[in-house]
């Protein structure tokens, strides 16, 4: 058995370097067509800006966190059979300094309400002589609120910088058991932690929008989320990379895919159930401060746009993945990742975009700009690590048993 | 005491894992229908070795749990709209959001019983009796050996076939399998 594939040999230069060129060259177009539709966006709608920017912010924030929980999943269940594709999700976590510095841009909204007006508990105006968002003011005040983003995002780039190193410094094959062993021990301290920092990352970004409203079961429905988008992200990466020849067939095999394949259906059906779950609690109890969330998500043009993703986040995934053999097939996969990803972009447009539009849904460019300049700045950064990284982790200890893997 | 017996197969047995696959896969070859193999523990690629068909059963889970959901918003449409309606919280009487998890526990109440009888069926459950059971070779494959069993019904059964299909695949052990008169078992 070849543990080591010869195309995964660094040392070599890239046969395949002309792909990643393409994809470089589509990664700088995005970032210069995004940038340009940001300034102007900026210039002339900074509101509709402000709001785009959210929108594609946690959209990468969740790429990435998505795969962090993905690697600390697989190091506190000690698996076996992700190894093989480890790397990718590894790949992916190692964004995490870039969306720290990303939330910058969401600090500077929040300091200046004037302008950008996202987050109206920044307004005092507002604040002021209204009872509610005058108790919240212990939290929903603009220091806490930038405290509070430099800790999660310090948090998650420490553990992320934490894992992807030691990871990487397996592939030399010094002490690569105690490294995994030490990865092993900081998981079971990493899961608690990103429970709390997603509960009040999700509270602090997008529940705040509406600050008089709350719901308790709100992070676990972003982390529903988050965790497809991760999963969803590294299958994409993983059965490209095969289709090119970059992660060899013989290794990174049906019985990895089909283990991929059942994760996307698992969190597909999680995050109905907890949607629902929020849902019916509310329409059921019908009290007002609460209900008014989905009155406003349900009147006629935002009610097409609930249904509609409750079809694409659910219902097409989940018949779409049903069978043994779909959760096998790359190109279905494939499919089923790309609409949970734009699933999620719908998501959190329905999440984000009620408290701008609230009458009836928009998309314009000035949403579209930043969307587009921080989809293309990842996708910079990806190229930048496949084409300096090995791309399986073939130095853990466990990496042959991974290869030998079946269902 | 001798008991009328008659000759209802042949068995082969052998000592590891991959020389059954490869038997399993010429007896899969010869065209057989009505075999079996019994091994200690589960073997990977054991299935297609034998060449077995896609189950039927996950379409009748799928199947019996949309007709739980049917069953499920009929039943409560009738009971809280027609037959006993009160009206709950200024709600309409036929309210689906309040109907889902009664919905979902019958979807998959009757997924889980329509697999579970199924598999019953599939399994032959109400034949209680084997001529494997008299055979004496039970102990051994659920301990360390690995076993092909033909069945002497199958279309291209014949009994001198059997045997050297069975010596061609490199069996060491073979051997015919009876059944008493009056047990009435198949394999």
């Amino acid at each position: 058995m070849s543990v080591t594939a010869p195309l995964d040999d660094r040392s070599q230069p890239l046969p395949e370097g002309s792909r990643f060129d393409r994809l470089q060259k589509t990664a700088y177009a995005l970032v210069g067509l995004g940038a340009l539709m940001s300034l102007v966006a900026l210039w002339l709608d900074s509101e509709r800006f402000a709001f785009g920017y959210l929108w594609g912010y946690t959209f990468i924030w969740a790429v990435a966190l998505g795969s962090l929980f993905f690697v600390g999943l697989h190091h506190i269940t000690h698996s076996v059979w992700s190894v093989v594709i480890r790397r990718i999700a590894e790949m992916f976590a190692s964004l995490m300094p870039l969306i720290l510095v990303l939330m910058i841009p969401l600090f500077i909204f929040a300091f200046f309400s004037t302008p950008f007006s996202l987050f109206p508990w920044t307004d005092m105006e507002l604040v002021q002589g209204d009872h509610v968002l005058e108790q919240k003011l212990a939290y929903l005040n603009v220091p806490f609120f930038v405290v509070r983003g430099i800790l999660f995002g310090g948090i998650w780039a420490l553990f992320a910088r934490f894992f992807v190193n030691n990871s990487l410094s397996q592939d030399n094959g010094e002490f690569a058991e105690q490294k995994t062993l030490r990865m092993r021990k900081w998981s079971t301290v990493f899961m608690p932690v990103f429970a709390l920092t997603i509960t009040f990352a999700s509270f602090d970004w997008l529940m705040s929008l509406e600050p008089h409203w709350f719901s308790t079961i709100y992070g676990v429905y972003v982390f529903s989320g988050v965790a497809a988008t991760g999963l969803a992200a590294i299958t994409i990466a993983v059965v490209w990379l095969r289709s090119v020849g970059l992660l060899d067939t013989s290794v990174v095999r049906a019985d990895h895919l089909y283990n991929l394949g059942a994760l996307l259906f698992t969190f597909t059906c999680f995050w109905a159930y907890i949607a629902f779950s929020q849902f019916m609690l509310i329409w059921y109890a019908s009290i007002p401060e609460e209900t008014v969330y989905y009155i406003h998500r349900m009147h006629p043009g935002w009610l097409e746009v609930t249904v509609v993703l409750a079809f694409v986040r659910f219902i097409v995934p989940f018949f779409l993945l049903l069978s043994r053999p779909a959760k096998m097939d790359p190109r279905r996969l494939l499919l089923v990742s790309v609409l949970v990803l734009i699933g999620q972009l719908l998501d959190l447009y329905w999440l984000i975009m009620p408290a701008l539009h609230r009458a009836v849904p928009r998309l314009g460019w000035q949403e579209v700009g930043p969307v587009v300049l921080l989809v293309g700045l990842i996708v910079l950064f990806v190229v930048r690590f496949l084409s300096s990284r090995r791309l399986t982790a073939s130095g853990d200890p466990l990496f042959a048993k991974s290869v030998d893997f079946h269902l | 005491m001798t008991e009328s017996r008659r000759h209802v197969g042949t068995v082969g047995l052998f000592d590891d894992p991959d020389s059954l696959l490869e038997a399993a896969r010429q007896v899969r070859d010869a065209g057989y229908r009505k075999w079996d193999c019994h091994t200690p523990y589960p073997i990977h690629g054991l299935d297609q070795a034998m060449g077995l068909r896609e189950s039927p059963i996950p379409y009748i889970c799928l199947t019996a749990g949309f007709i739980g959901v049917g069953v499920a918003m009929w039943m409560q449409w009738w009971m809280d709209a027609v037959d006993y309606p009160v009206r709950i919280g200024g709600k309409p009487l036929f309210s689906w959001p309040a109907f889902v998890p009664i919905t979902f526990e019958l979807f998959v109440l009757f997924a889980a019983l329509a697999t579970m009888g199924s598999i019953l069926v599939f399994c032959r459950l109400g034949k209680w009796h084997s001529p494997l059971h008299d055979s004496g070779i039970m102990a051994d494959v659920t301990s360390h050996r690995f076993a092909v069993v033909l069945d002497r019904a199958d279309a291209v059964y014949d009994r001198q076939a059997a045997d050297s299909l069975l010596a061609g695949a490199g069996c060491q052990d073979i051997r015919p399998l009876y059944e008493n008169e009056g047990d009435d078992g198949i394999l």
